[in-house]
């Protein structure tokens, strides 16, 4: 084995494809730093004439960032709590019940992969109007609560459970919920890990959906708030305050997905759908 | 509450059989289990496409005292055809808008996908230092679309962007990526695929891994090169995860529209806008509902074909499989 730390030509180009790609991650980061009034130039790329954490002072104070982390916060953790508890419950009922009907019910909670819910916007905005939901933190969770894709991932990991220890289980006395709590979930938590890590990163990127149904700042996540700064600092061309914004938004998870590489990556891997 | 207990202890045959009455329980639980995630489903994802189709049949009305009117499949002709339409500024675009669509999303998925492929070759091998670069190539999955776009409207800011001092540095004339017609659809297609490069290089790492290793010992021996090698023994194996990427990559372009709120607003005169972010712009006018439905509708009839193969090659048939 090579100990010497040589490269070689498939190294090389994977290693520039890595750094090309890590360049706008590296420059939001810099210009984050750098005084708003030096805008990069030809002699001076990188760094400006000195360090300044000046543009998230001001990014701070033009936004009600701590609101915007709290609906995040909310608006990821209540989707995935109530989705554990949905998916728990279909999952099981699909992996190891016979009841009438149960494929048509399978494929009518199915029909929700081929029907993307994100296209459905003018329609559920309707429908969060008429419940009286509209700038409520519910309106933006309920509608990823019922997930065909966690029932499936549930309803495969319950089948790979051994049927024998909830038969050993209901022997011992133990009802529905106590054969879930001892026997079910503890034996499908990487399942969970999975369906956790995809679900909470791709609701805390989302915008769309929360910006359409809400309108105050006391229900809007992190990415409303870095749209309406992308509005203000467009005029002036801020492009500081801006990347500075965009680091708050992006760091939680990007710094979540440093410390825990392998695992997001093998639960994107095993989640094509979101 | 241990009625569901008892329920579903009627499910094991070792036990003795219990009463009428609680059989009938034991009748209802699975489907107490399943009502949950089937009226949510139902609620957000069923009615809406219901209710969206409907409307897409639909003139609404322009006053308070008129009554919506059926106008059958008018709106649909509408939008193709803005030579007798009340509208002409919605179907003026509209053919332009879908066409950007298309154009977007396939270029991206093309581009993409087979960069993924080459990035997991790359990746899939002995490297130091491997979650560094993975963690690079990966990390654009994880932004949310509007902060990738943020990231990207200062690189490709007019006078003081990055893009433009690097060609400025080399002595090369400066682009305007944003803020005309001809550059503007591509530059928001290079952010995509920057964007989701890395995250279908993970499916194919994931393929990479489960090739069987001895199957490369024997083509060296029978003196195969790395590029035979590729050609007729990883791309074949890989043809089914191959499928899949493109399926998932598809389904995902055809709904990624946020970036656009930082890259332009769609502009200039919709040169890049997109289907479903056009129908963002516009539904806040409930005058344009007619057609704001009938363009949802096409975009489900879109992405539809991607959804159903996918659902019927991958999902459903694996379902059928462990049945048995």
């Amino acid at each position: 084995m090579n100990t010497k730390s040589r490269f070689s030509l498939a190294d090389v180009v994977i290693i520039t494809l890595a750094l090309i790609w890590l360049i706008p991650l590296i420059f939001t980061l810099l210009m984050s730093v750098r005084p708003e009034i030096e805008p990069i130039t030809n002699g001076n790329i990188f760094f400006g004439s000195t360090l300044t954490l000046n543009n998230y002072a001001q990014t701070w104070a033009v936004a009600p960032w701590p609101k915007h982390y709290i609906n995040s916060v909310i608006f990821v953790f209540g989707t995935l709590a109530v989705q554990i508890v949905t998916i728990t419950m279909s999952g099981y009922a699909f992996a190891r019940m016979k009841f009438a009907g149960r494929d048509l019910l399978l494929f009518l909670i199915l029909l929700q992969l081929m029907i993307p819910t994100g296209v459905l916007i003018v329609q559920n905005f309707v429908t969060i109007r008429r419940l009286g939901l509209f700038d409520t933190h519910v309106a933006l969770m309920i509608p990823y609560w019922g997930s065909a894709f966690g029932t499936l991932l549930m309803r495969q990991a319950f089948r790979e459970v051994p049927f024998e220890l909830e038969e050993a289980a209901r022997i011992d006395g133990a009802n529905w919920l106590q054969v879930m709590r001892s026997v079910y979930i503890p034996l499908s938590i990487p399942t969970y890990i999975a369906f956790a890590l995809v679900s909470i990163s791709s609701h805390w990127n989302e915008f769309l959906w929360p910006f359409i149904v809400t309108r105050s700042d006391d229900v809007r996540p992190l990415t409303v708030g870095l749209s309406k700064l992308l509005k203000t600092t467009e005029v002036g061309a801020l492009y500081g305050q801006l990347m500075a914004g965009t680091i708050l938004v992006i760091a939680p998870l990007v710094i979540l997905f440093m410390l825990f590489q392998r695992r997001f990556i093998e639960s994107f891997a095993s989640s094509g759908l979101k | 509450m241990d009625a569901p207990a008892q329920v579903a202890t009627s499910q094991l045959k070792t036990l003795p059989q219990i009463g009428p009455q609680k059989s009938l329980l034991a009748l209802l639980f699975p489907y107490f289990l399943v009502a949950p995630t089937l009226i949510l489903i139902f609620v957000f994802t069923i009615w809406p496409t219901t209710q969206t189709v409907i409307g897409s049949l639909y003139k609404p009305p322009l006053t308070v005292r008129q009554q919506e009117q059926f106008v059958g499949l008018q709106n649909y002709v509408d939008l193709f055809d803005s030579s007798r339409t009340t509208r002409p500024d919605i179907s003026a675009v509209f053919t332009k808008i879908l066409v950007n669509t298309l154009v977007f999303t396939t270029s991206t998925v093309l581009v993409s996908v087979p960069v993924a492929f080459i990035f997991a070759l790359l990746l899939n091998r002995k490297i130091r230092y491997l979650g560094i670069w993975r963690f690079s190539l990966f990390y654009p999955a994880l932004l949310p679309l509007i902060g990738a776009a943020s990231i990207w409207s200062f690189i490709y800011a007019d006078t003081i962007g990055l893009a433009n001092t690097v060609l400025r540095s080399f002595g090369l004339p400066t682009v305007q990526w944003l803020n005309i017609q001809s550059m503007s659809l591509l530059s928001v297609i290079i952010v995509i695929i920057w964007k989701q490069t890395g995250y279908y290089m993970i499916f194919y790492l994931a393929g990479l891994q489960s090739i069987p290793r001895d199957i490369y010992e024997a083509a060296d021996l029978d003196g195969a090169n790395i590029w035979q090698q590729i050609r007729f023994i990883t791309l074949p194996l890989l043809r089914r995860t191959t499928l899949f990427i493109m399926v998932v990559a598809f389904t995902a372009g055809f709904q990624m529209v946020e970036q656009l709120e930082a890259l332009g607003l769609g502009g200039p005169n919709d040169s890049s806008n997109l289907l479903l972010y056009y129908v963002f712009q516009k539904f806040s006018d409930p005058r344009n509902w007619g057609y704001v439905n009938a363009i949802t509708v096409i975009l489900l009839l879109i992405l539809m074909l991607f959804t159903v193969t996918n659902f019927y090659f991958f999902e459903w048939r694996r379902i059928r499989e462990d049945e048995h």
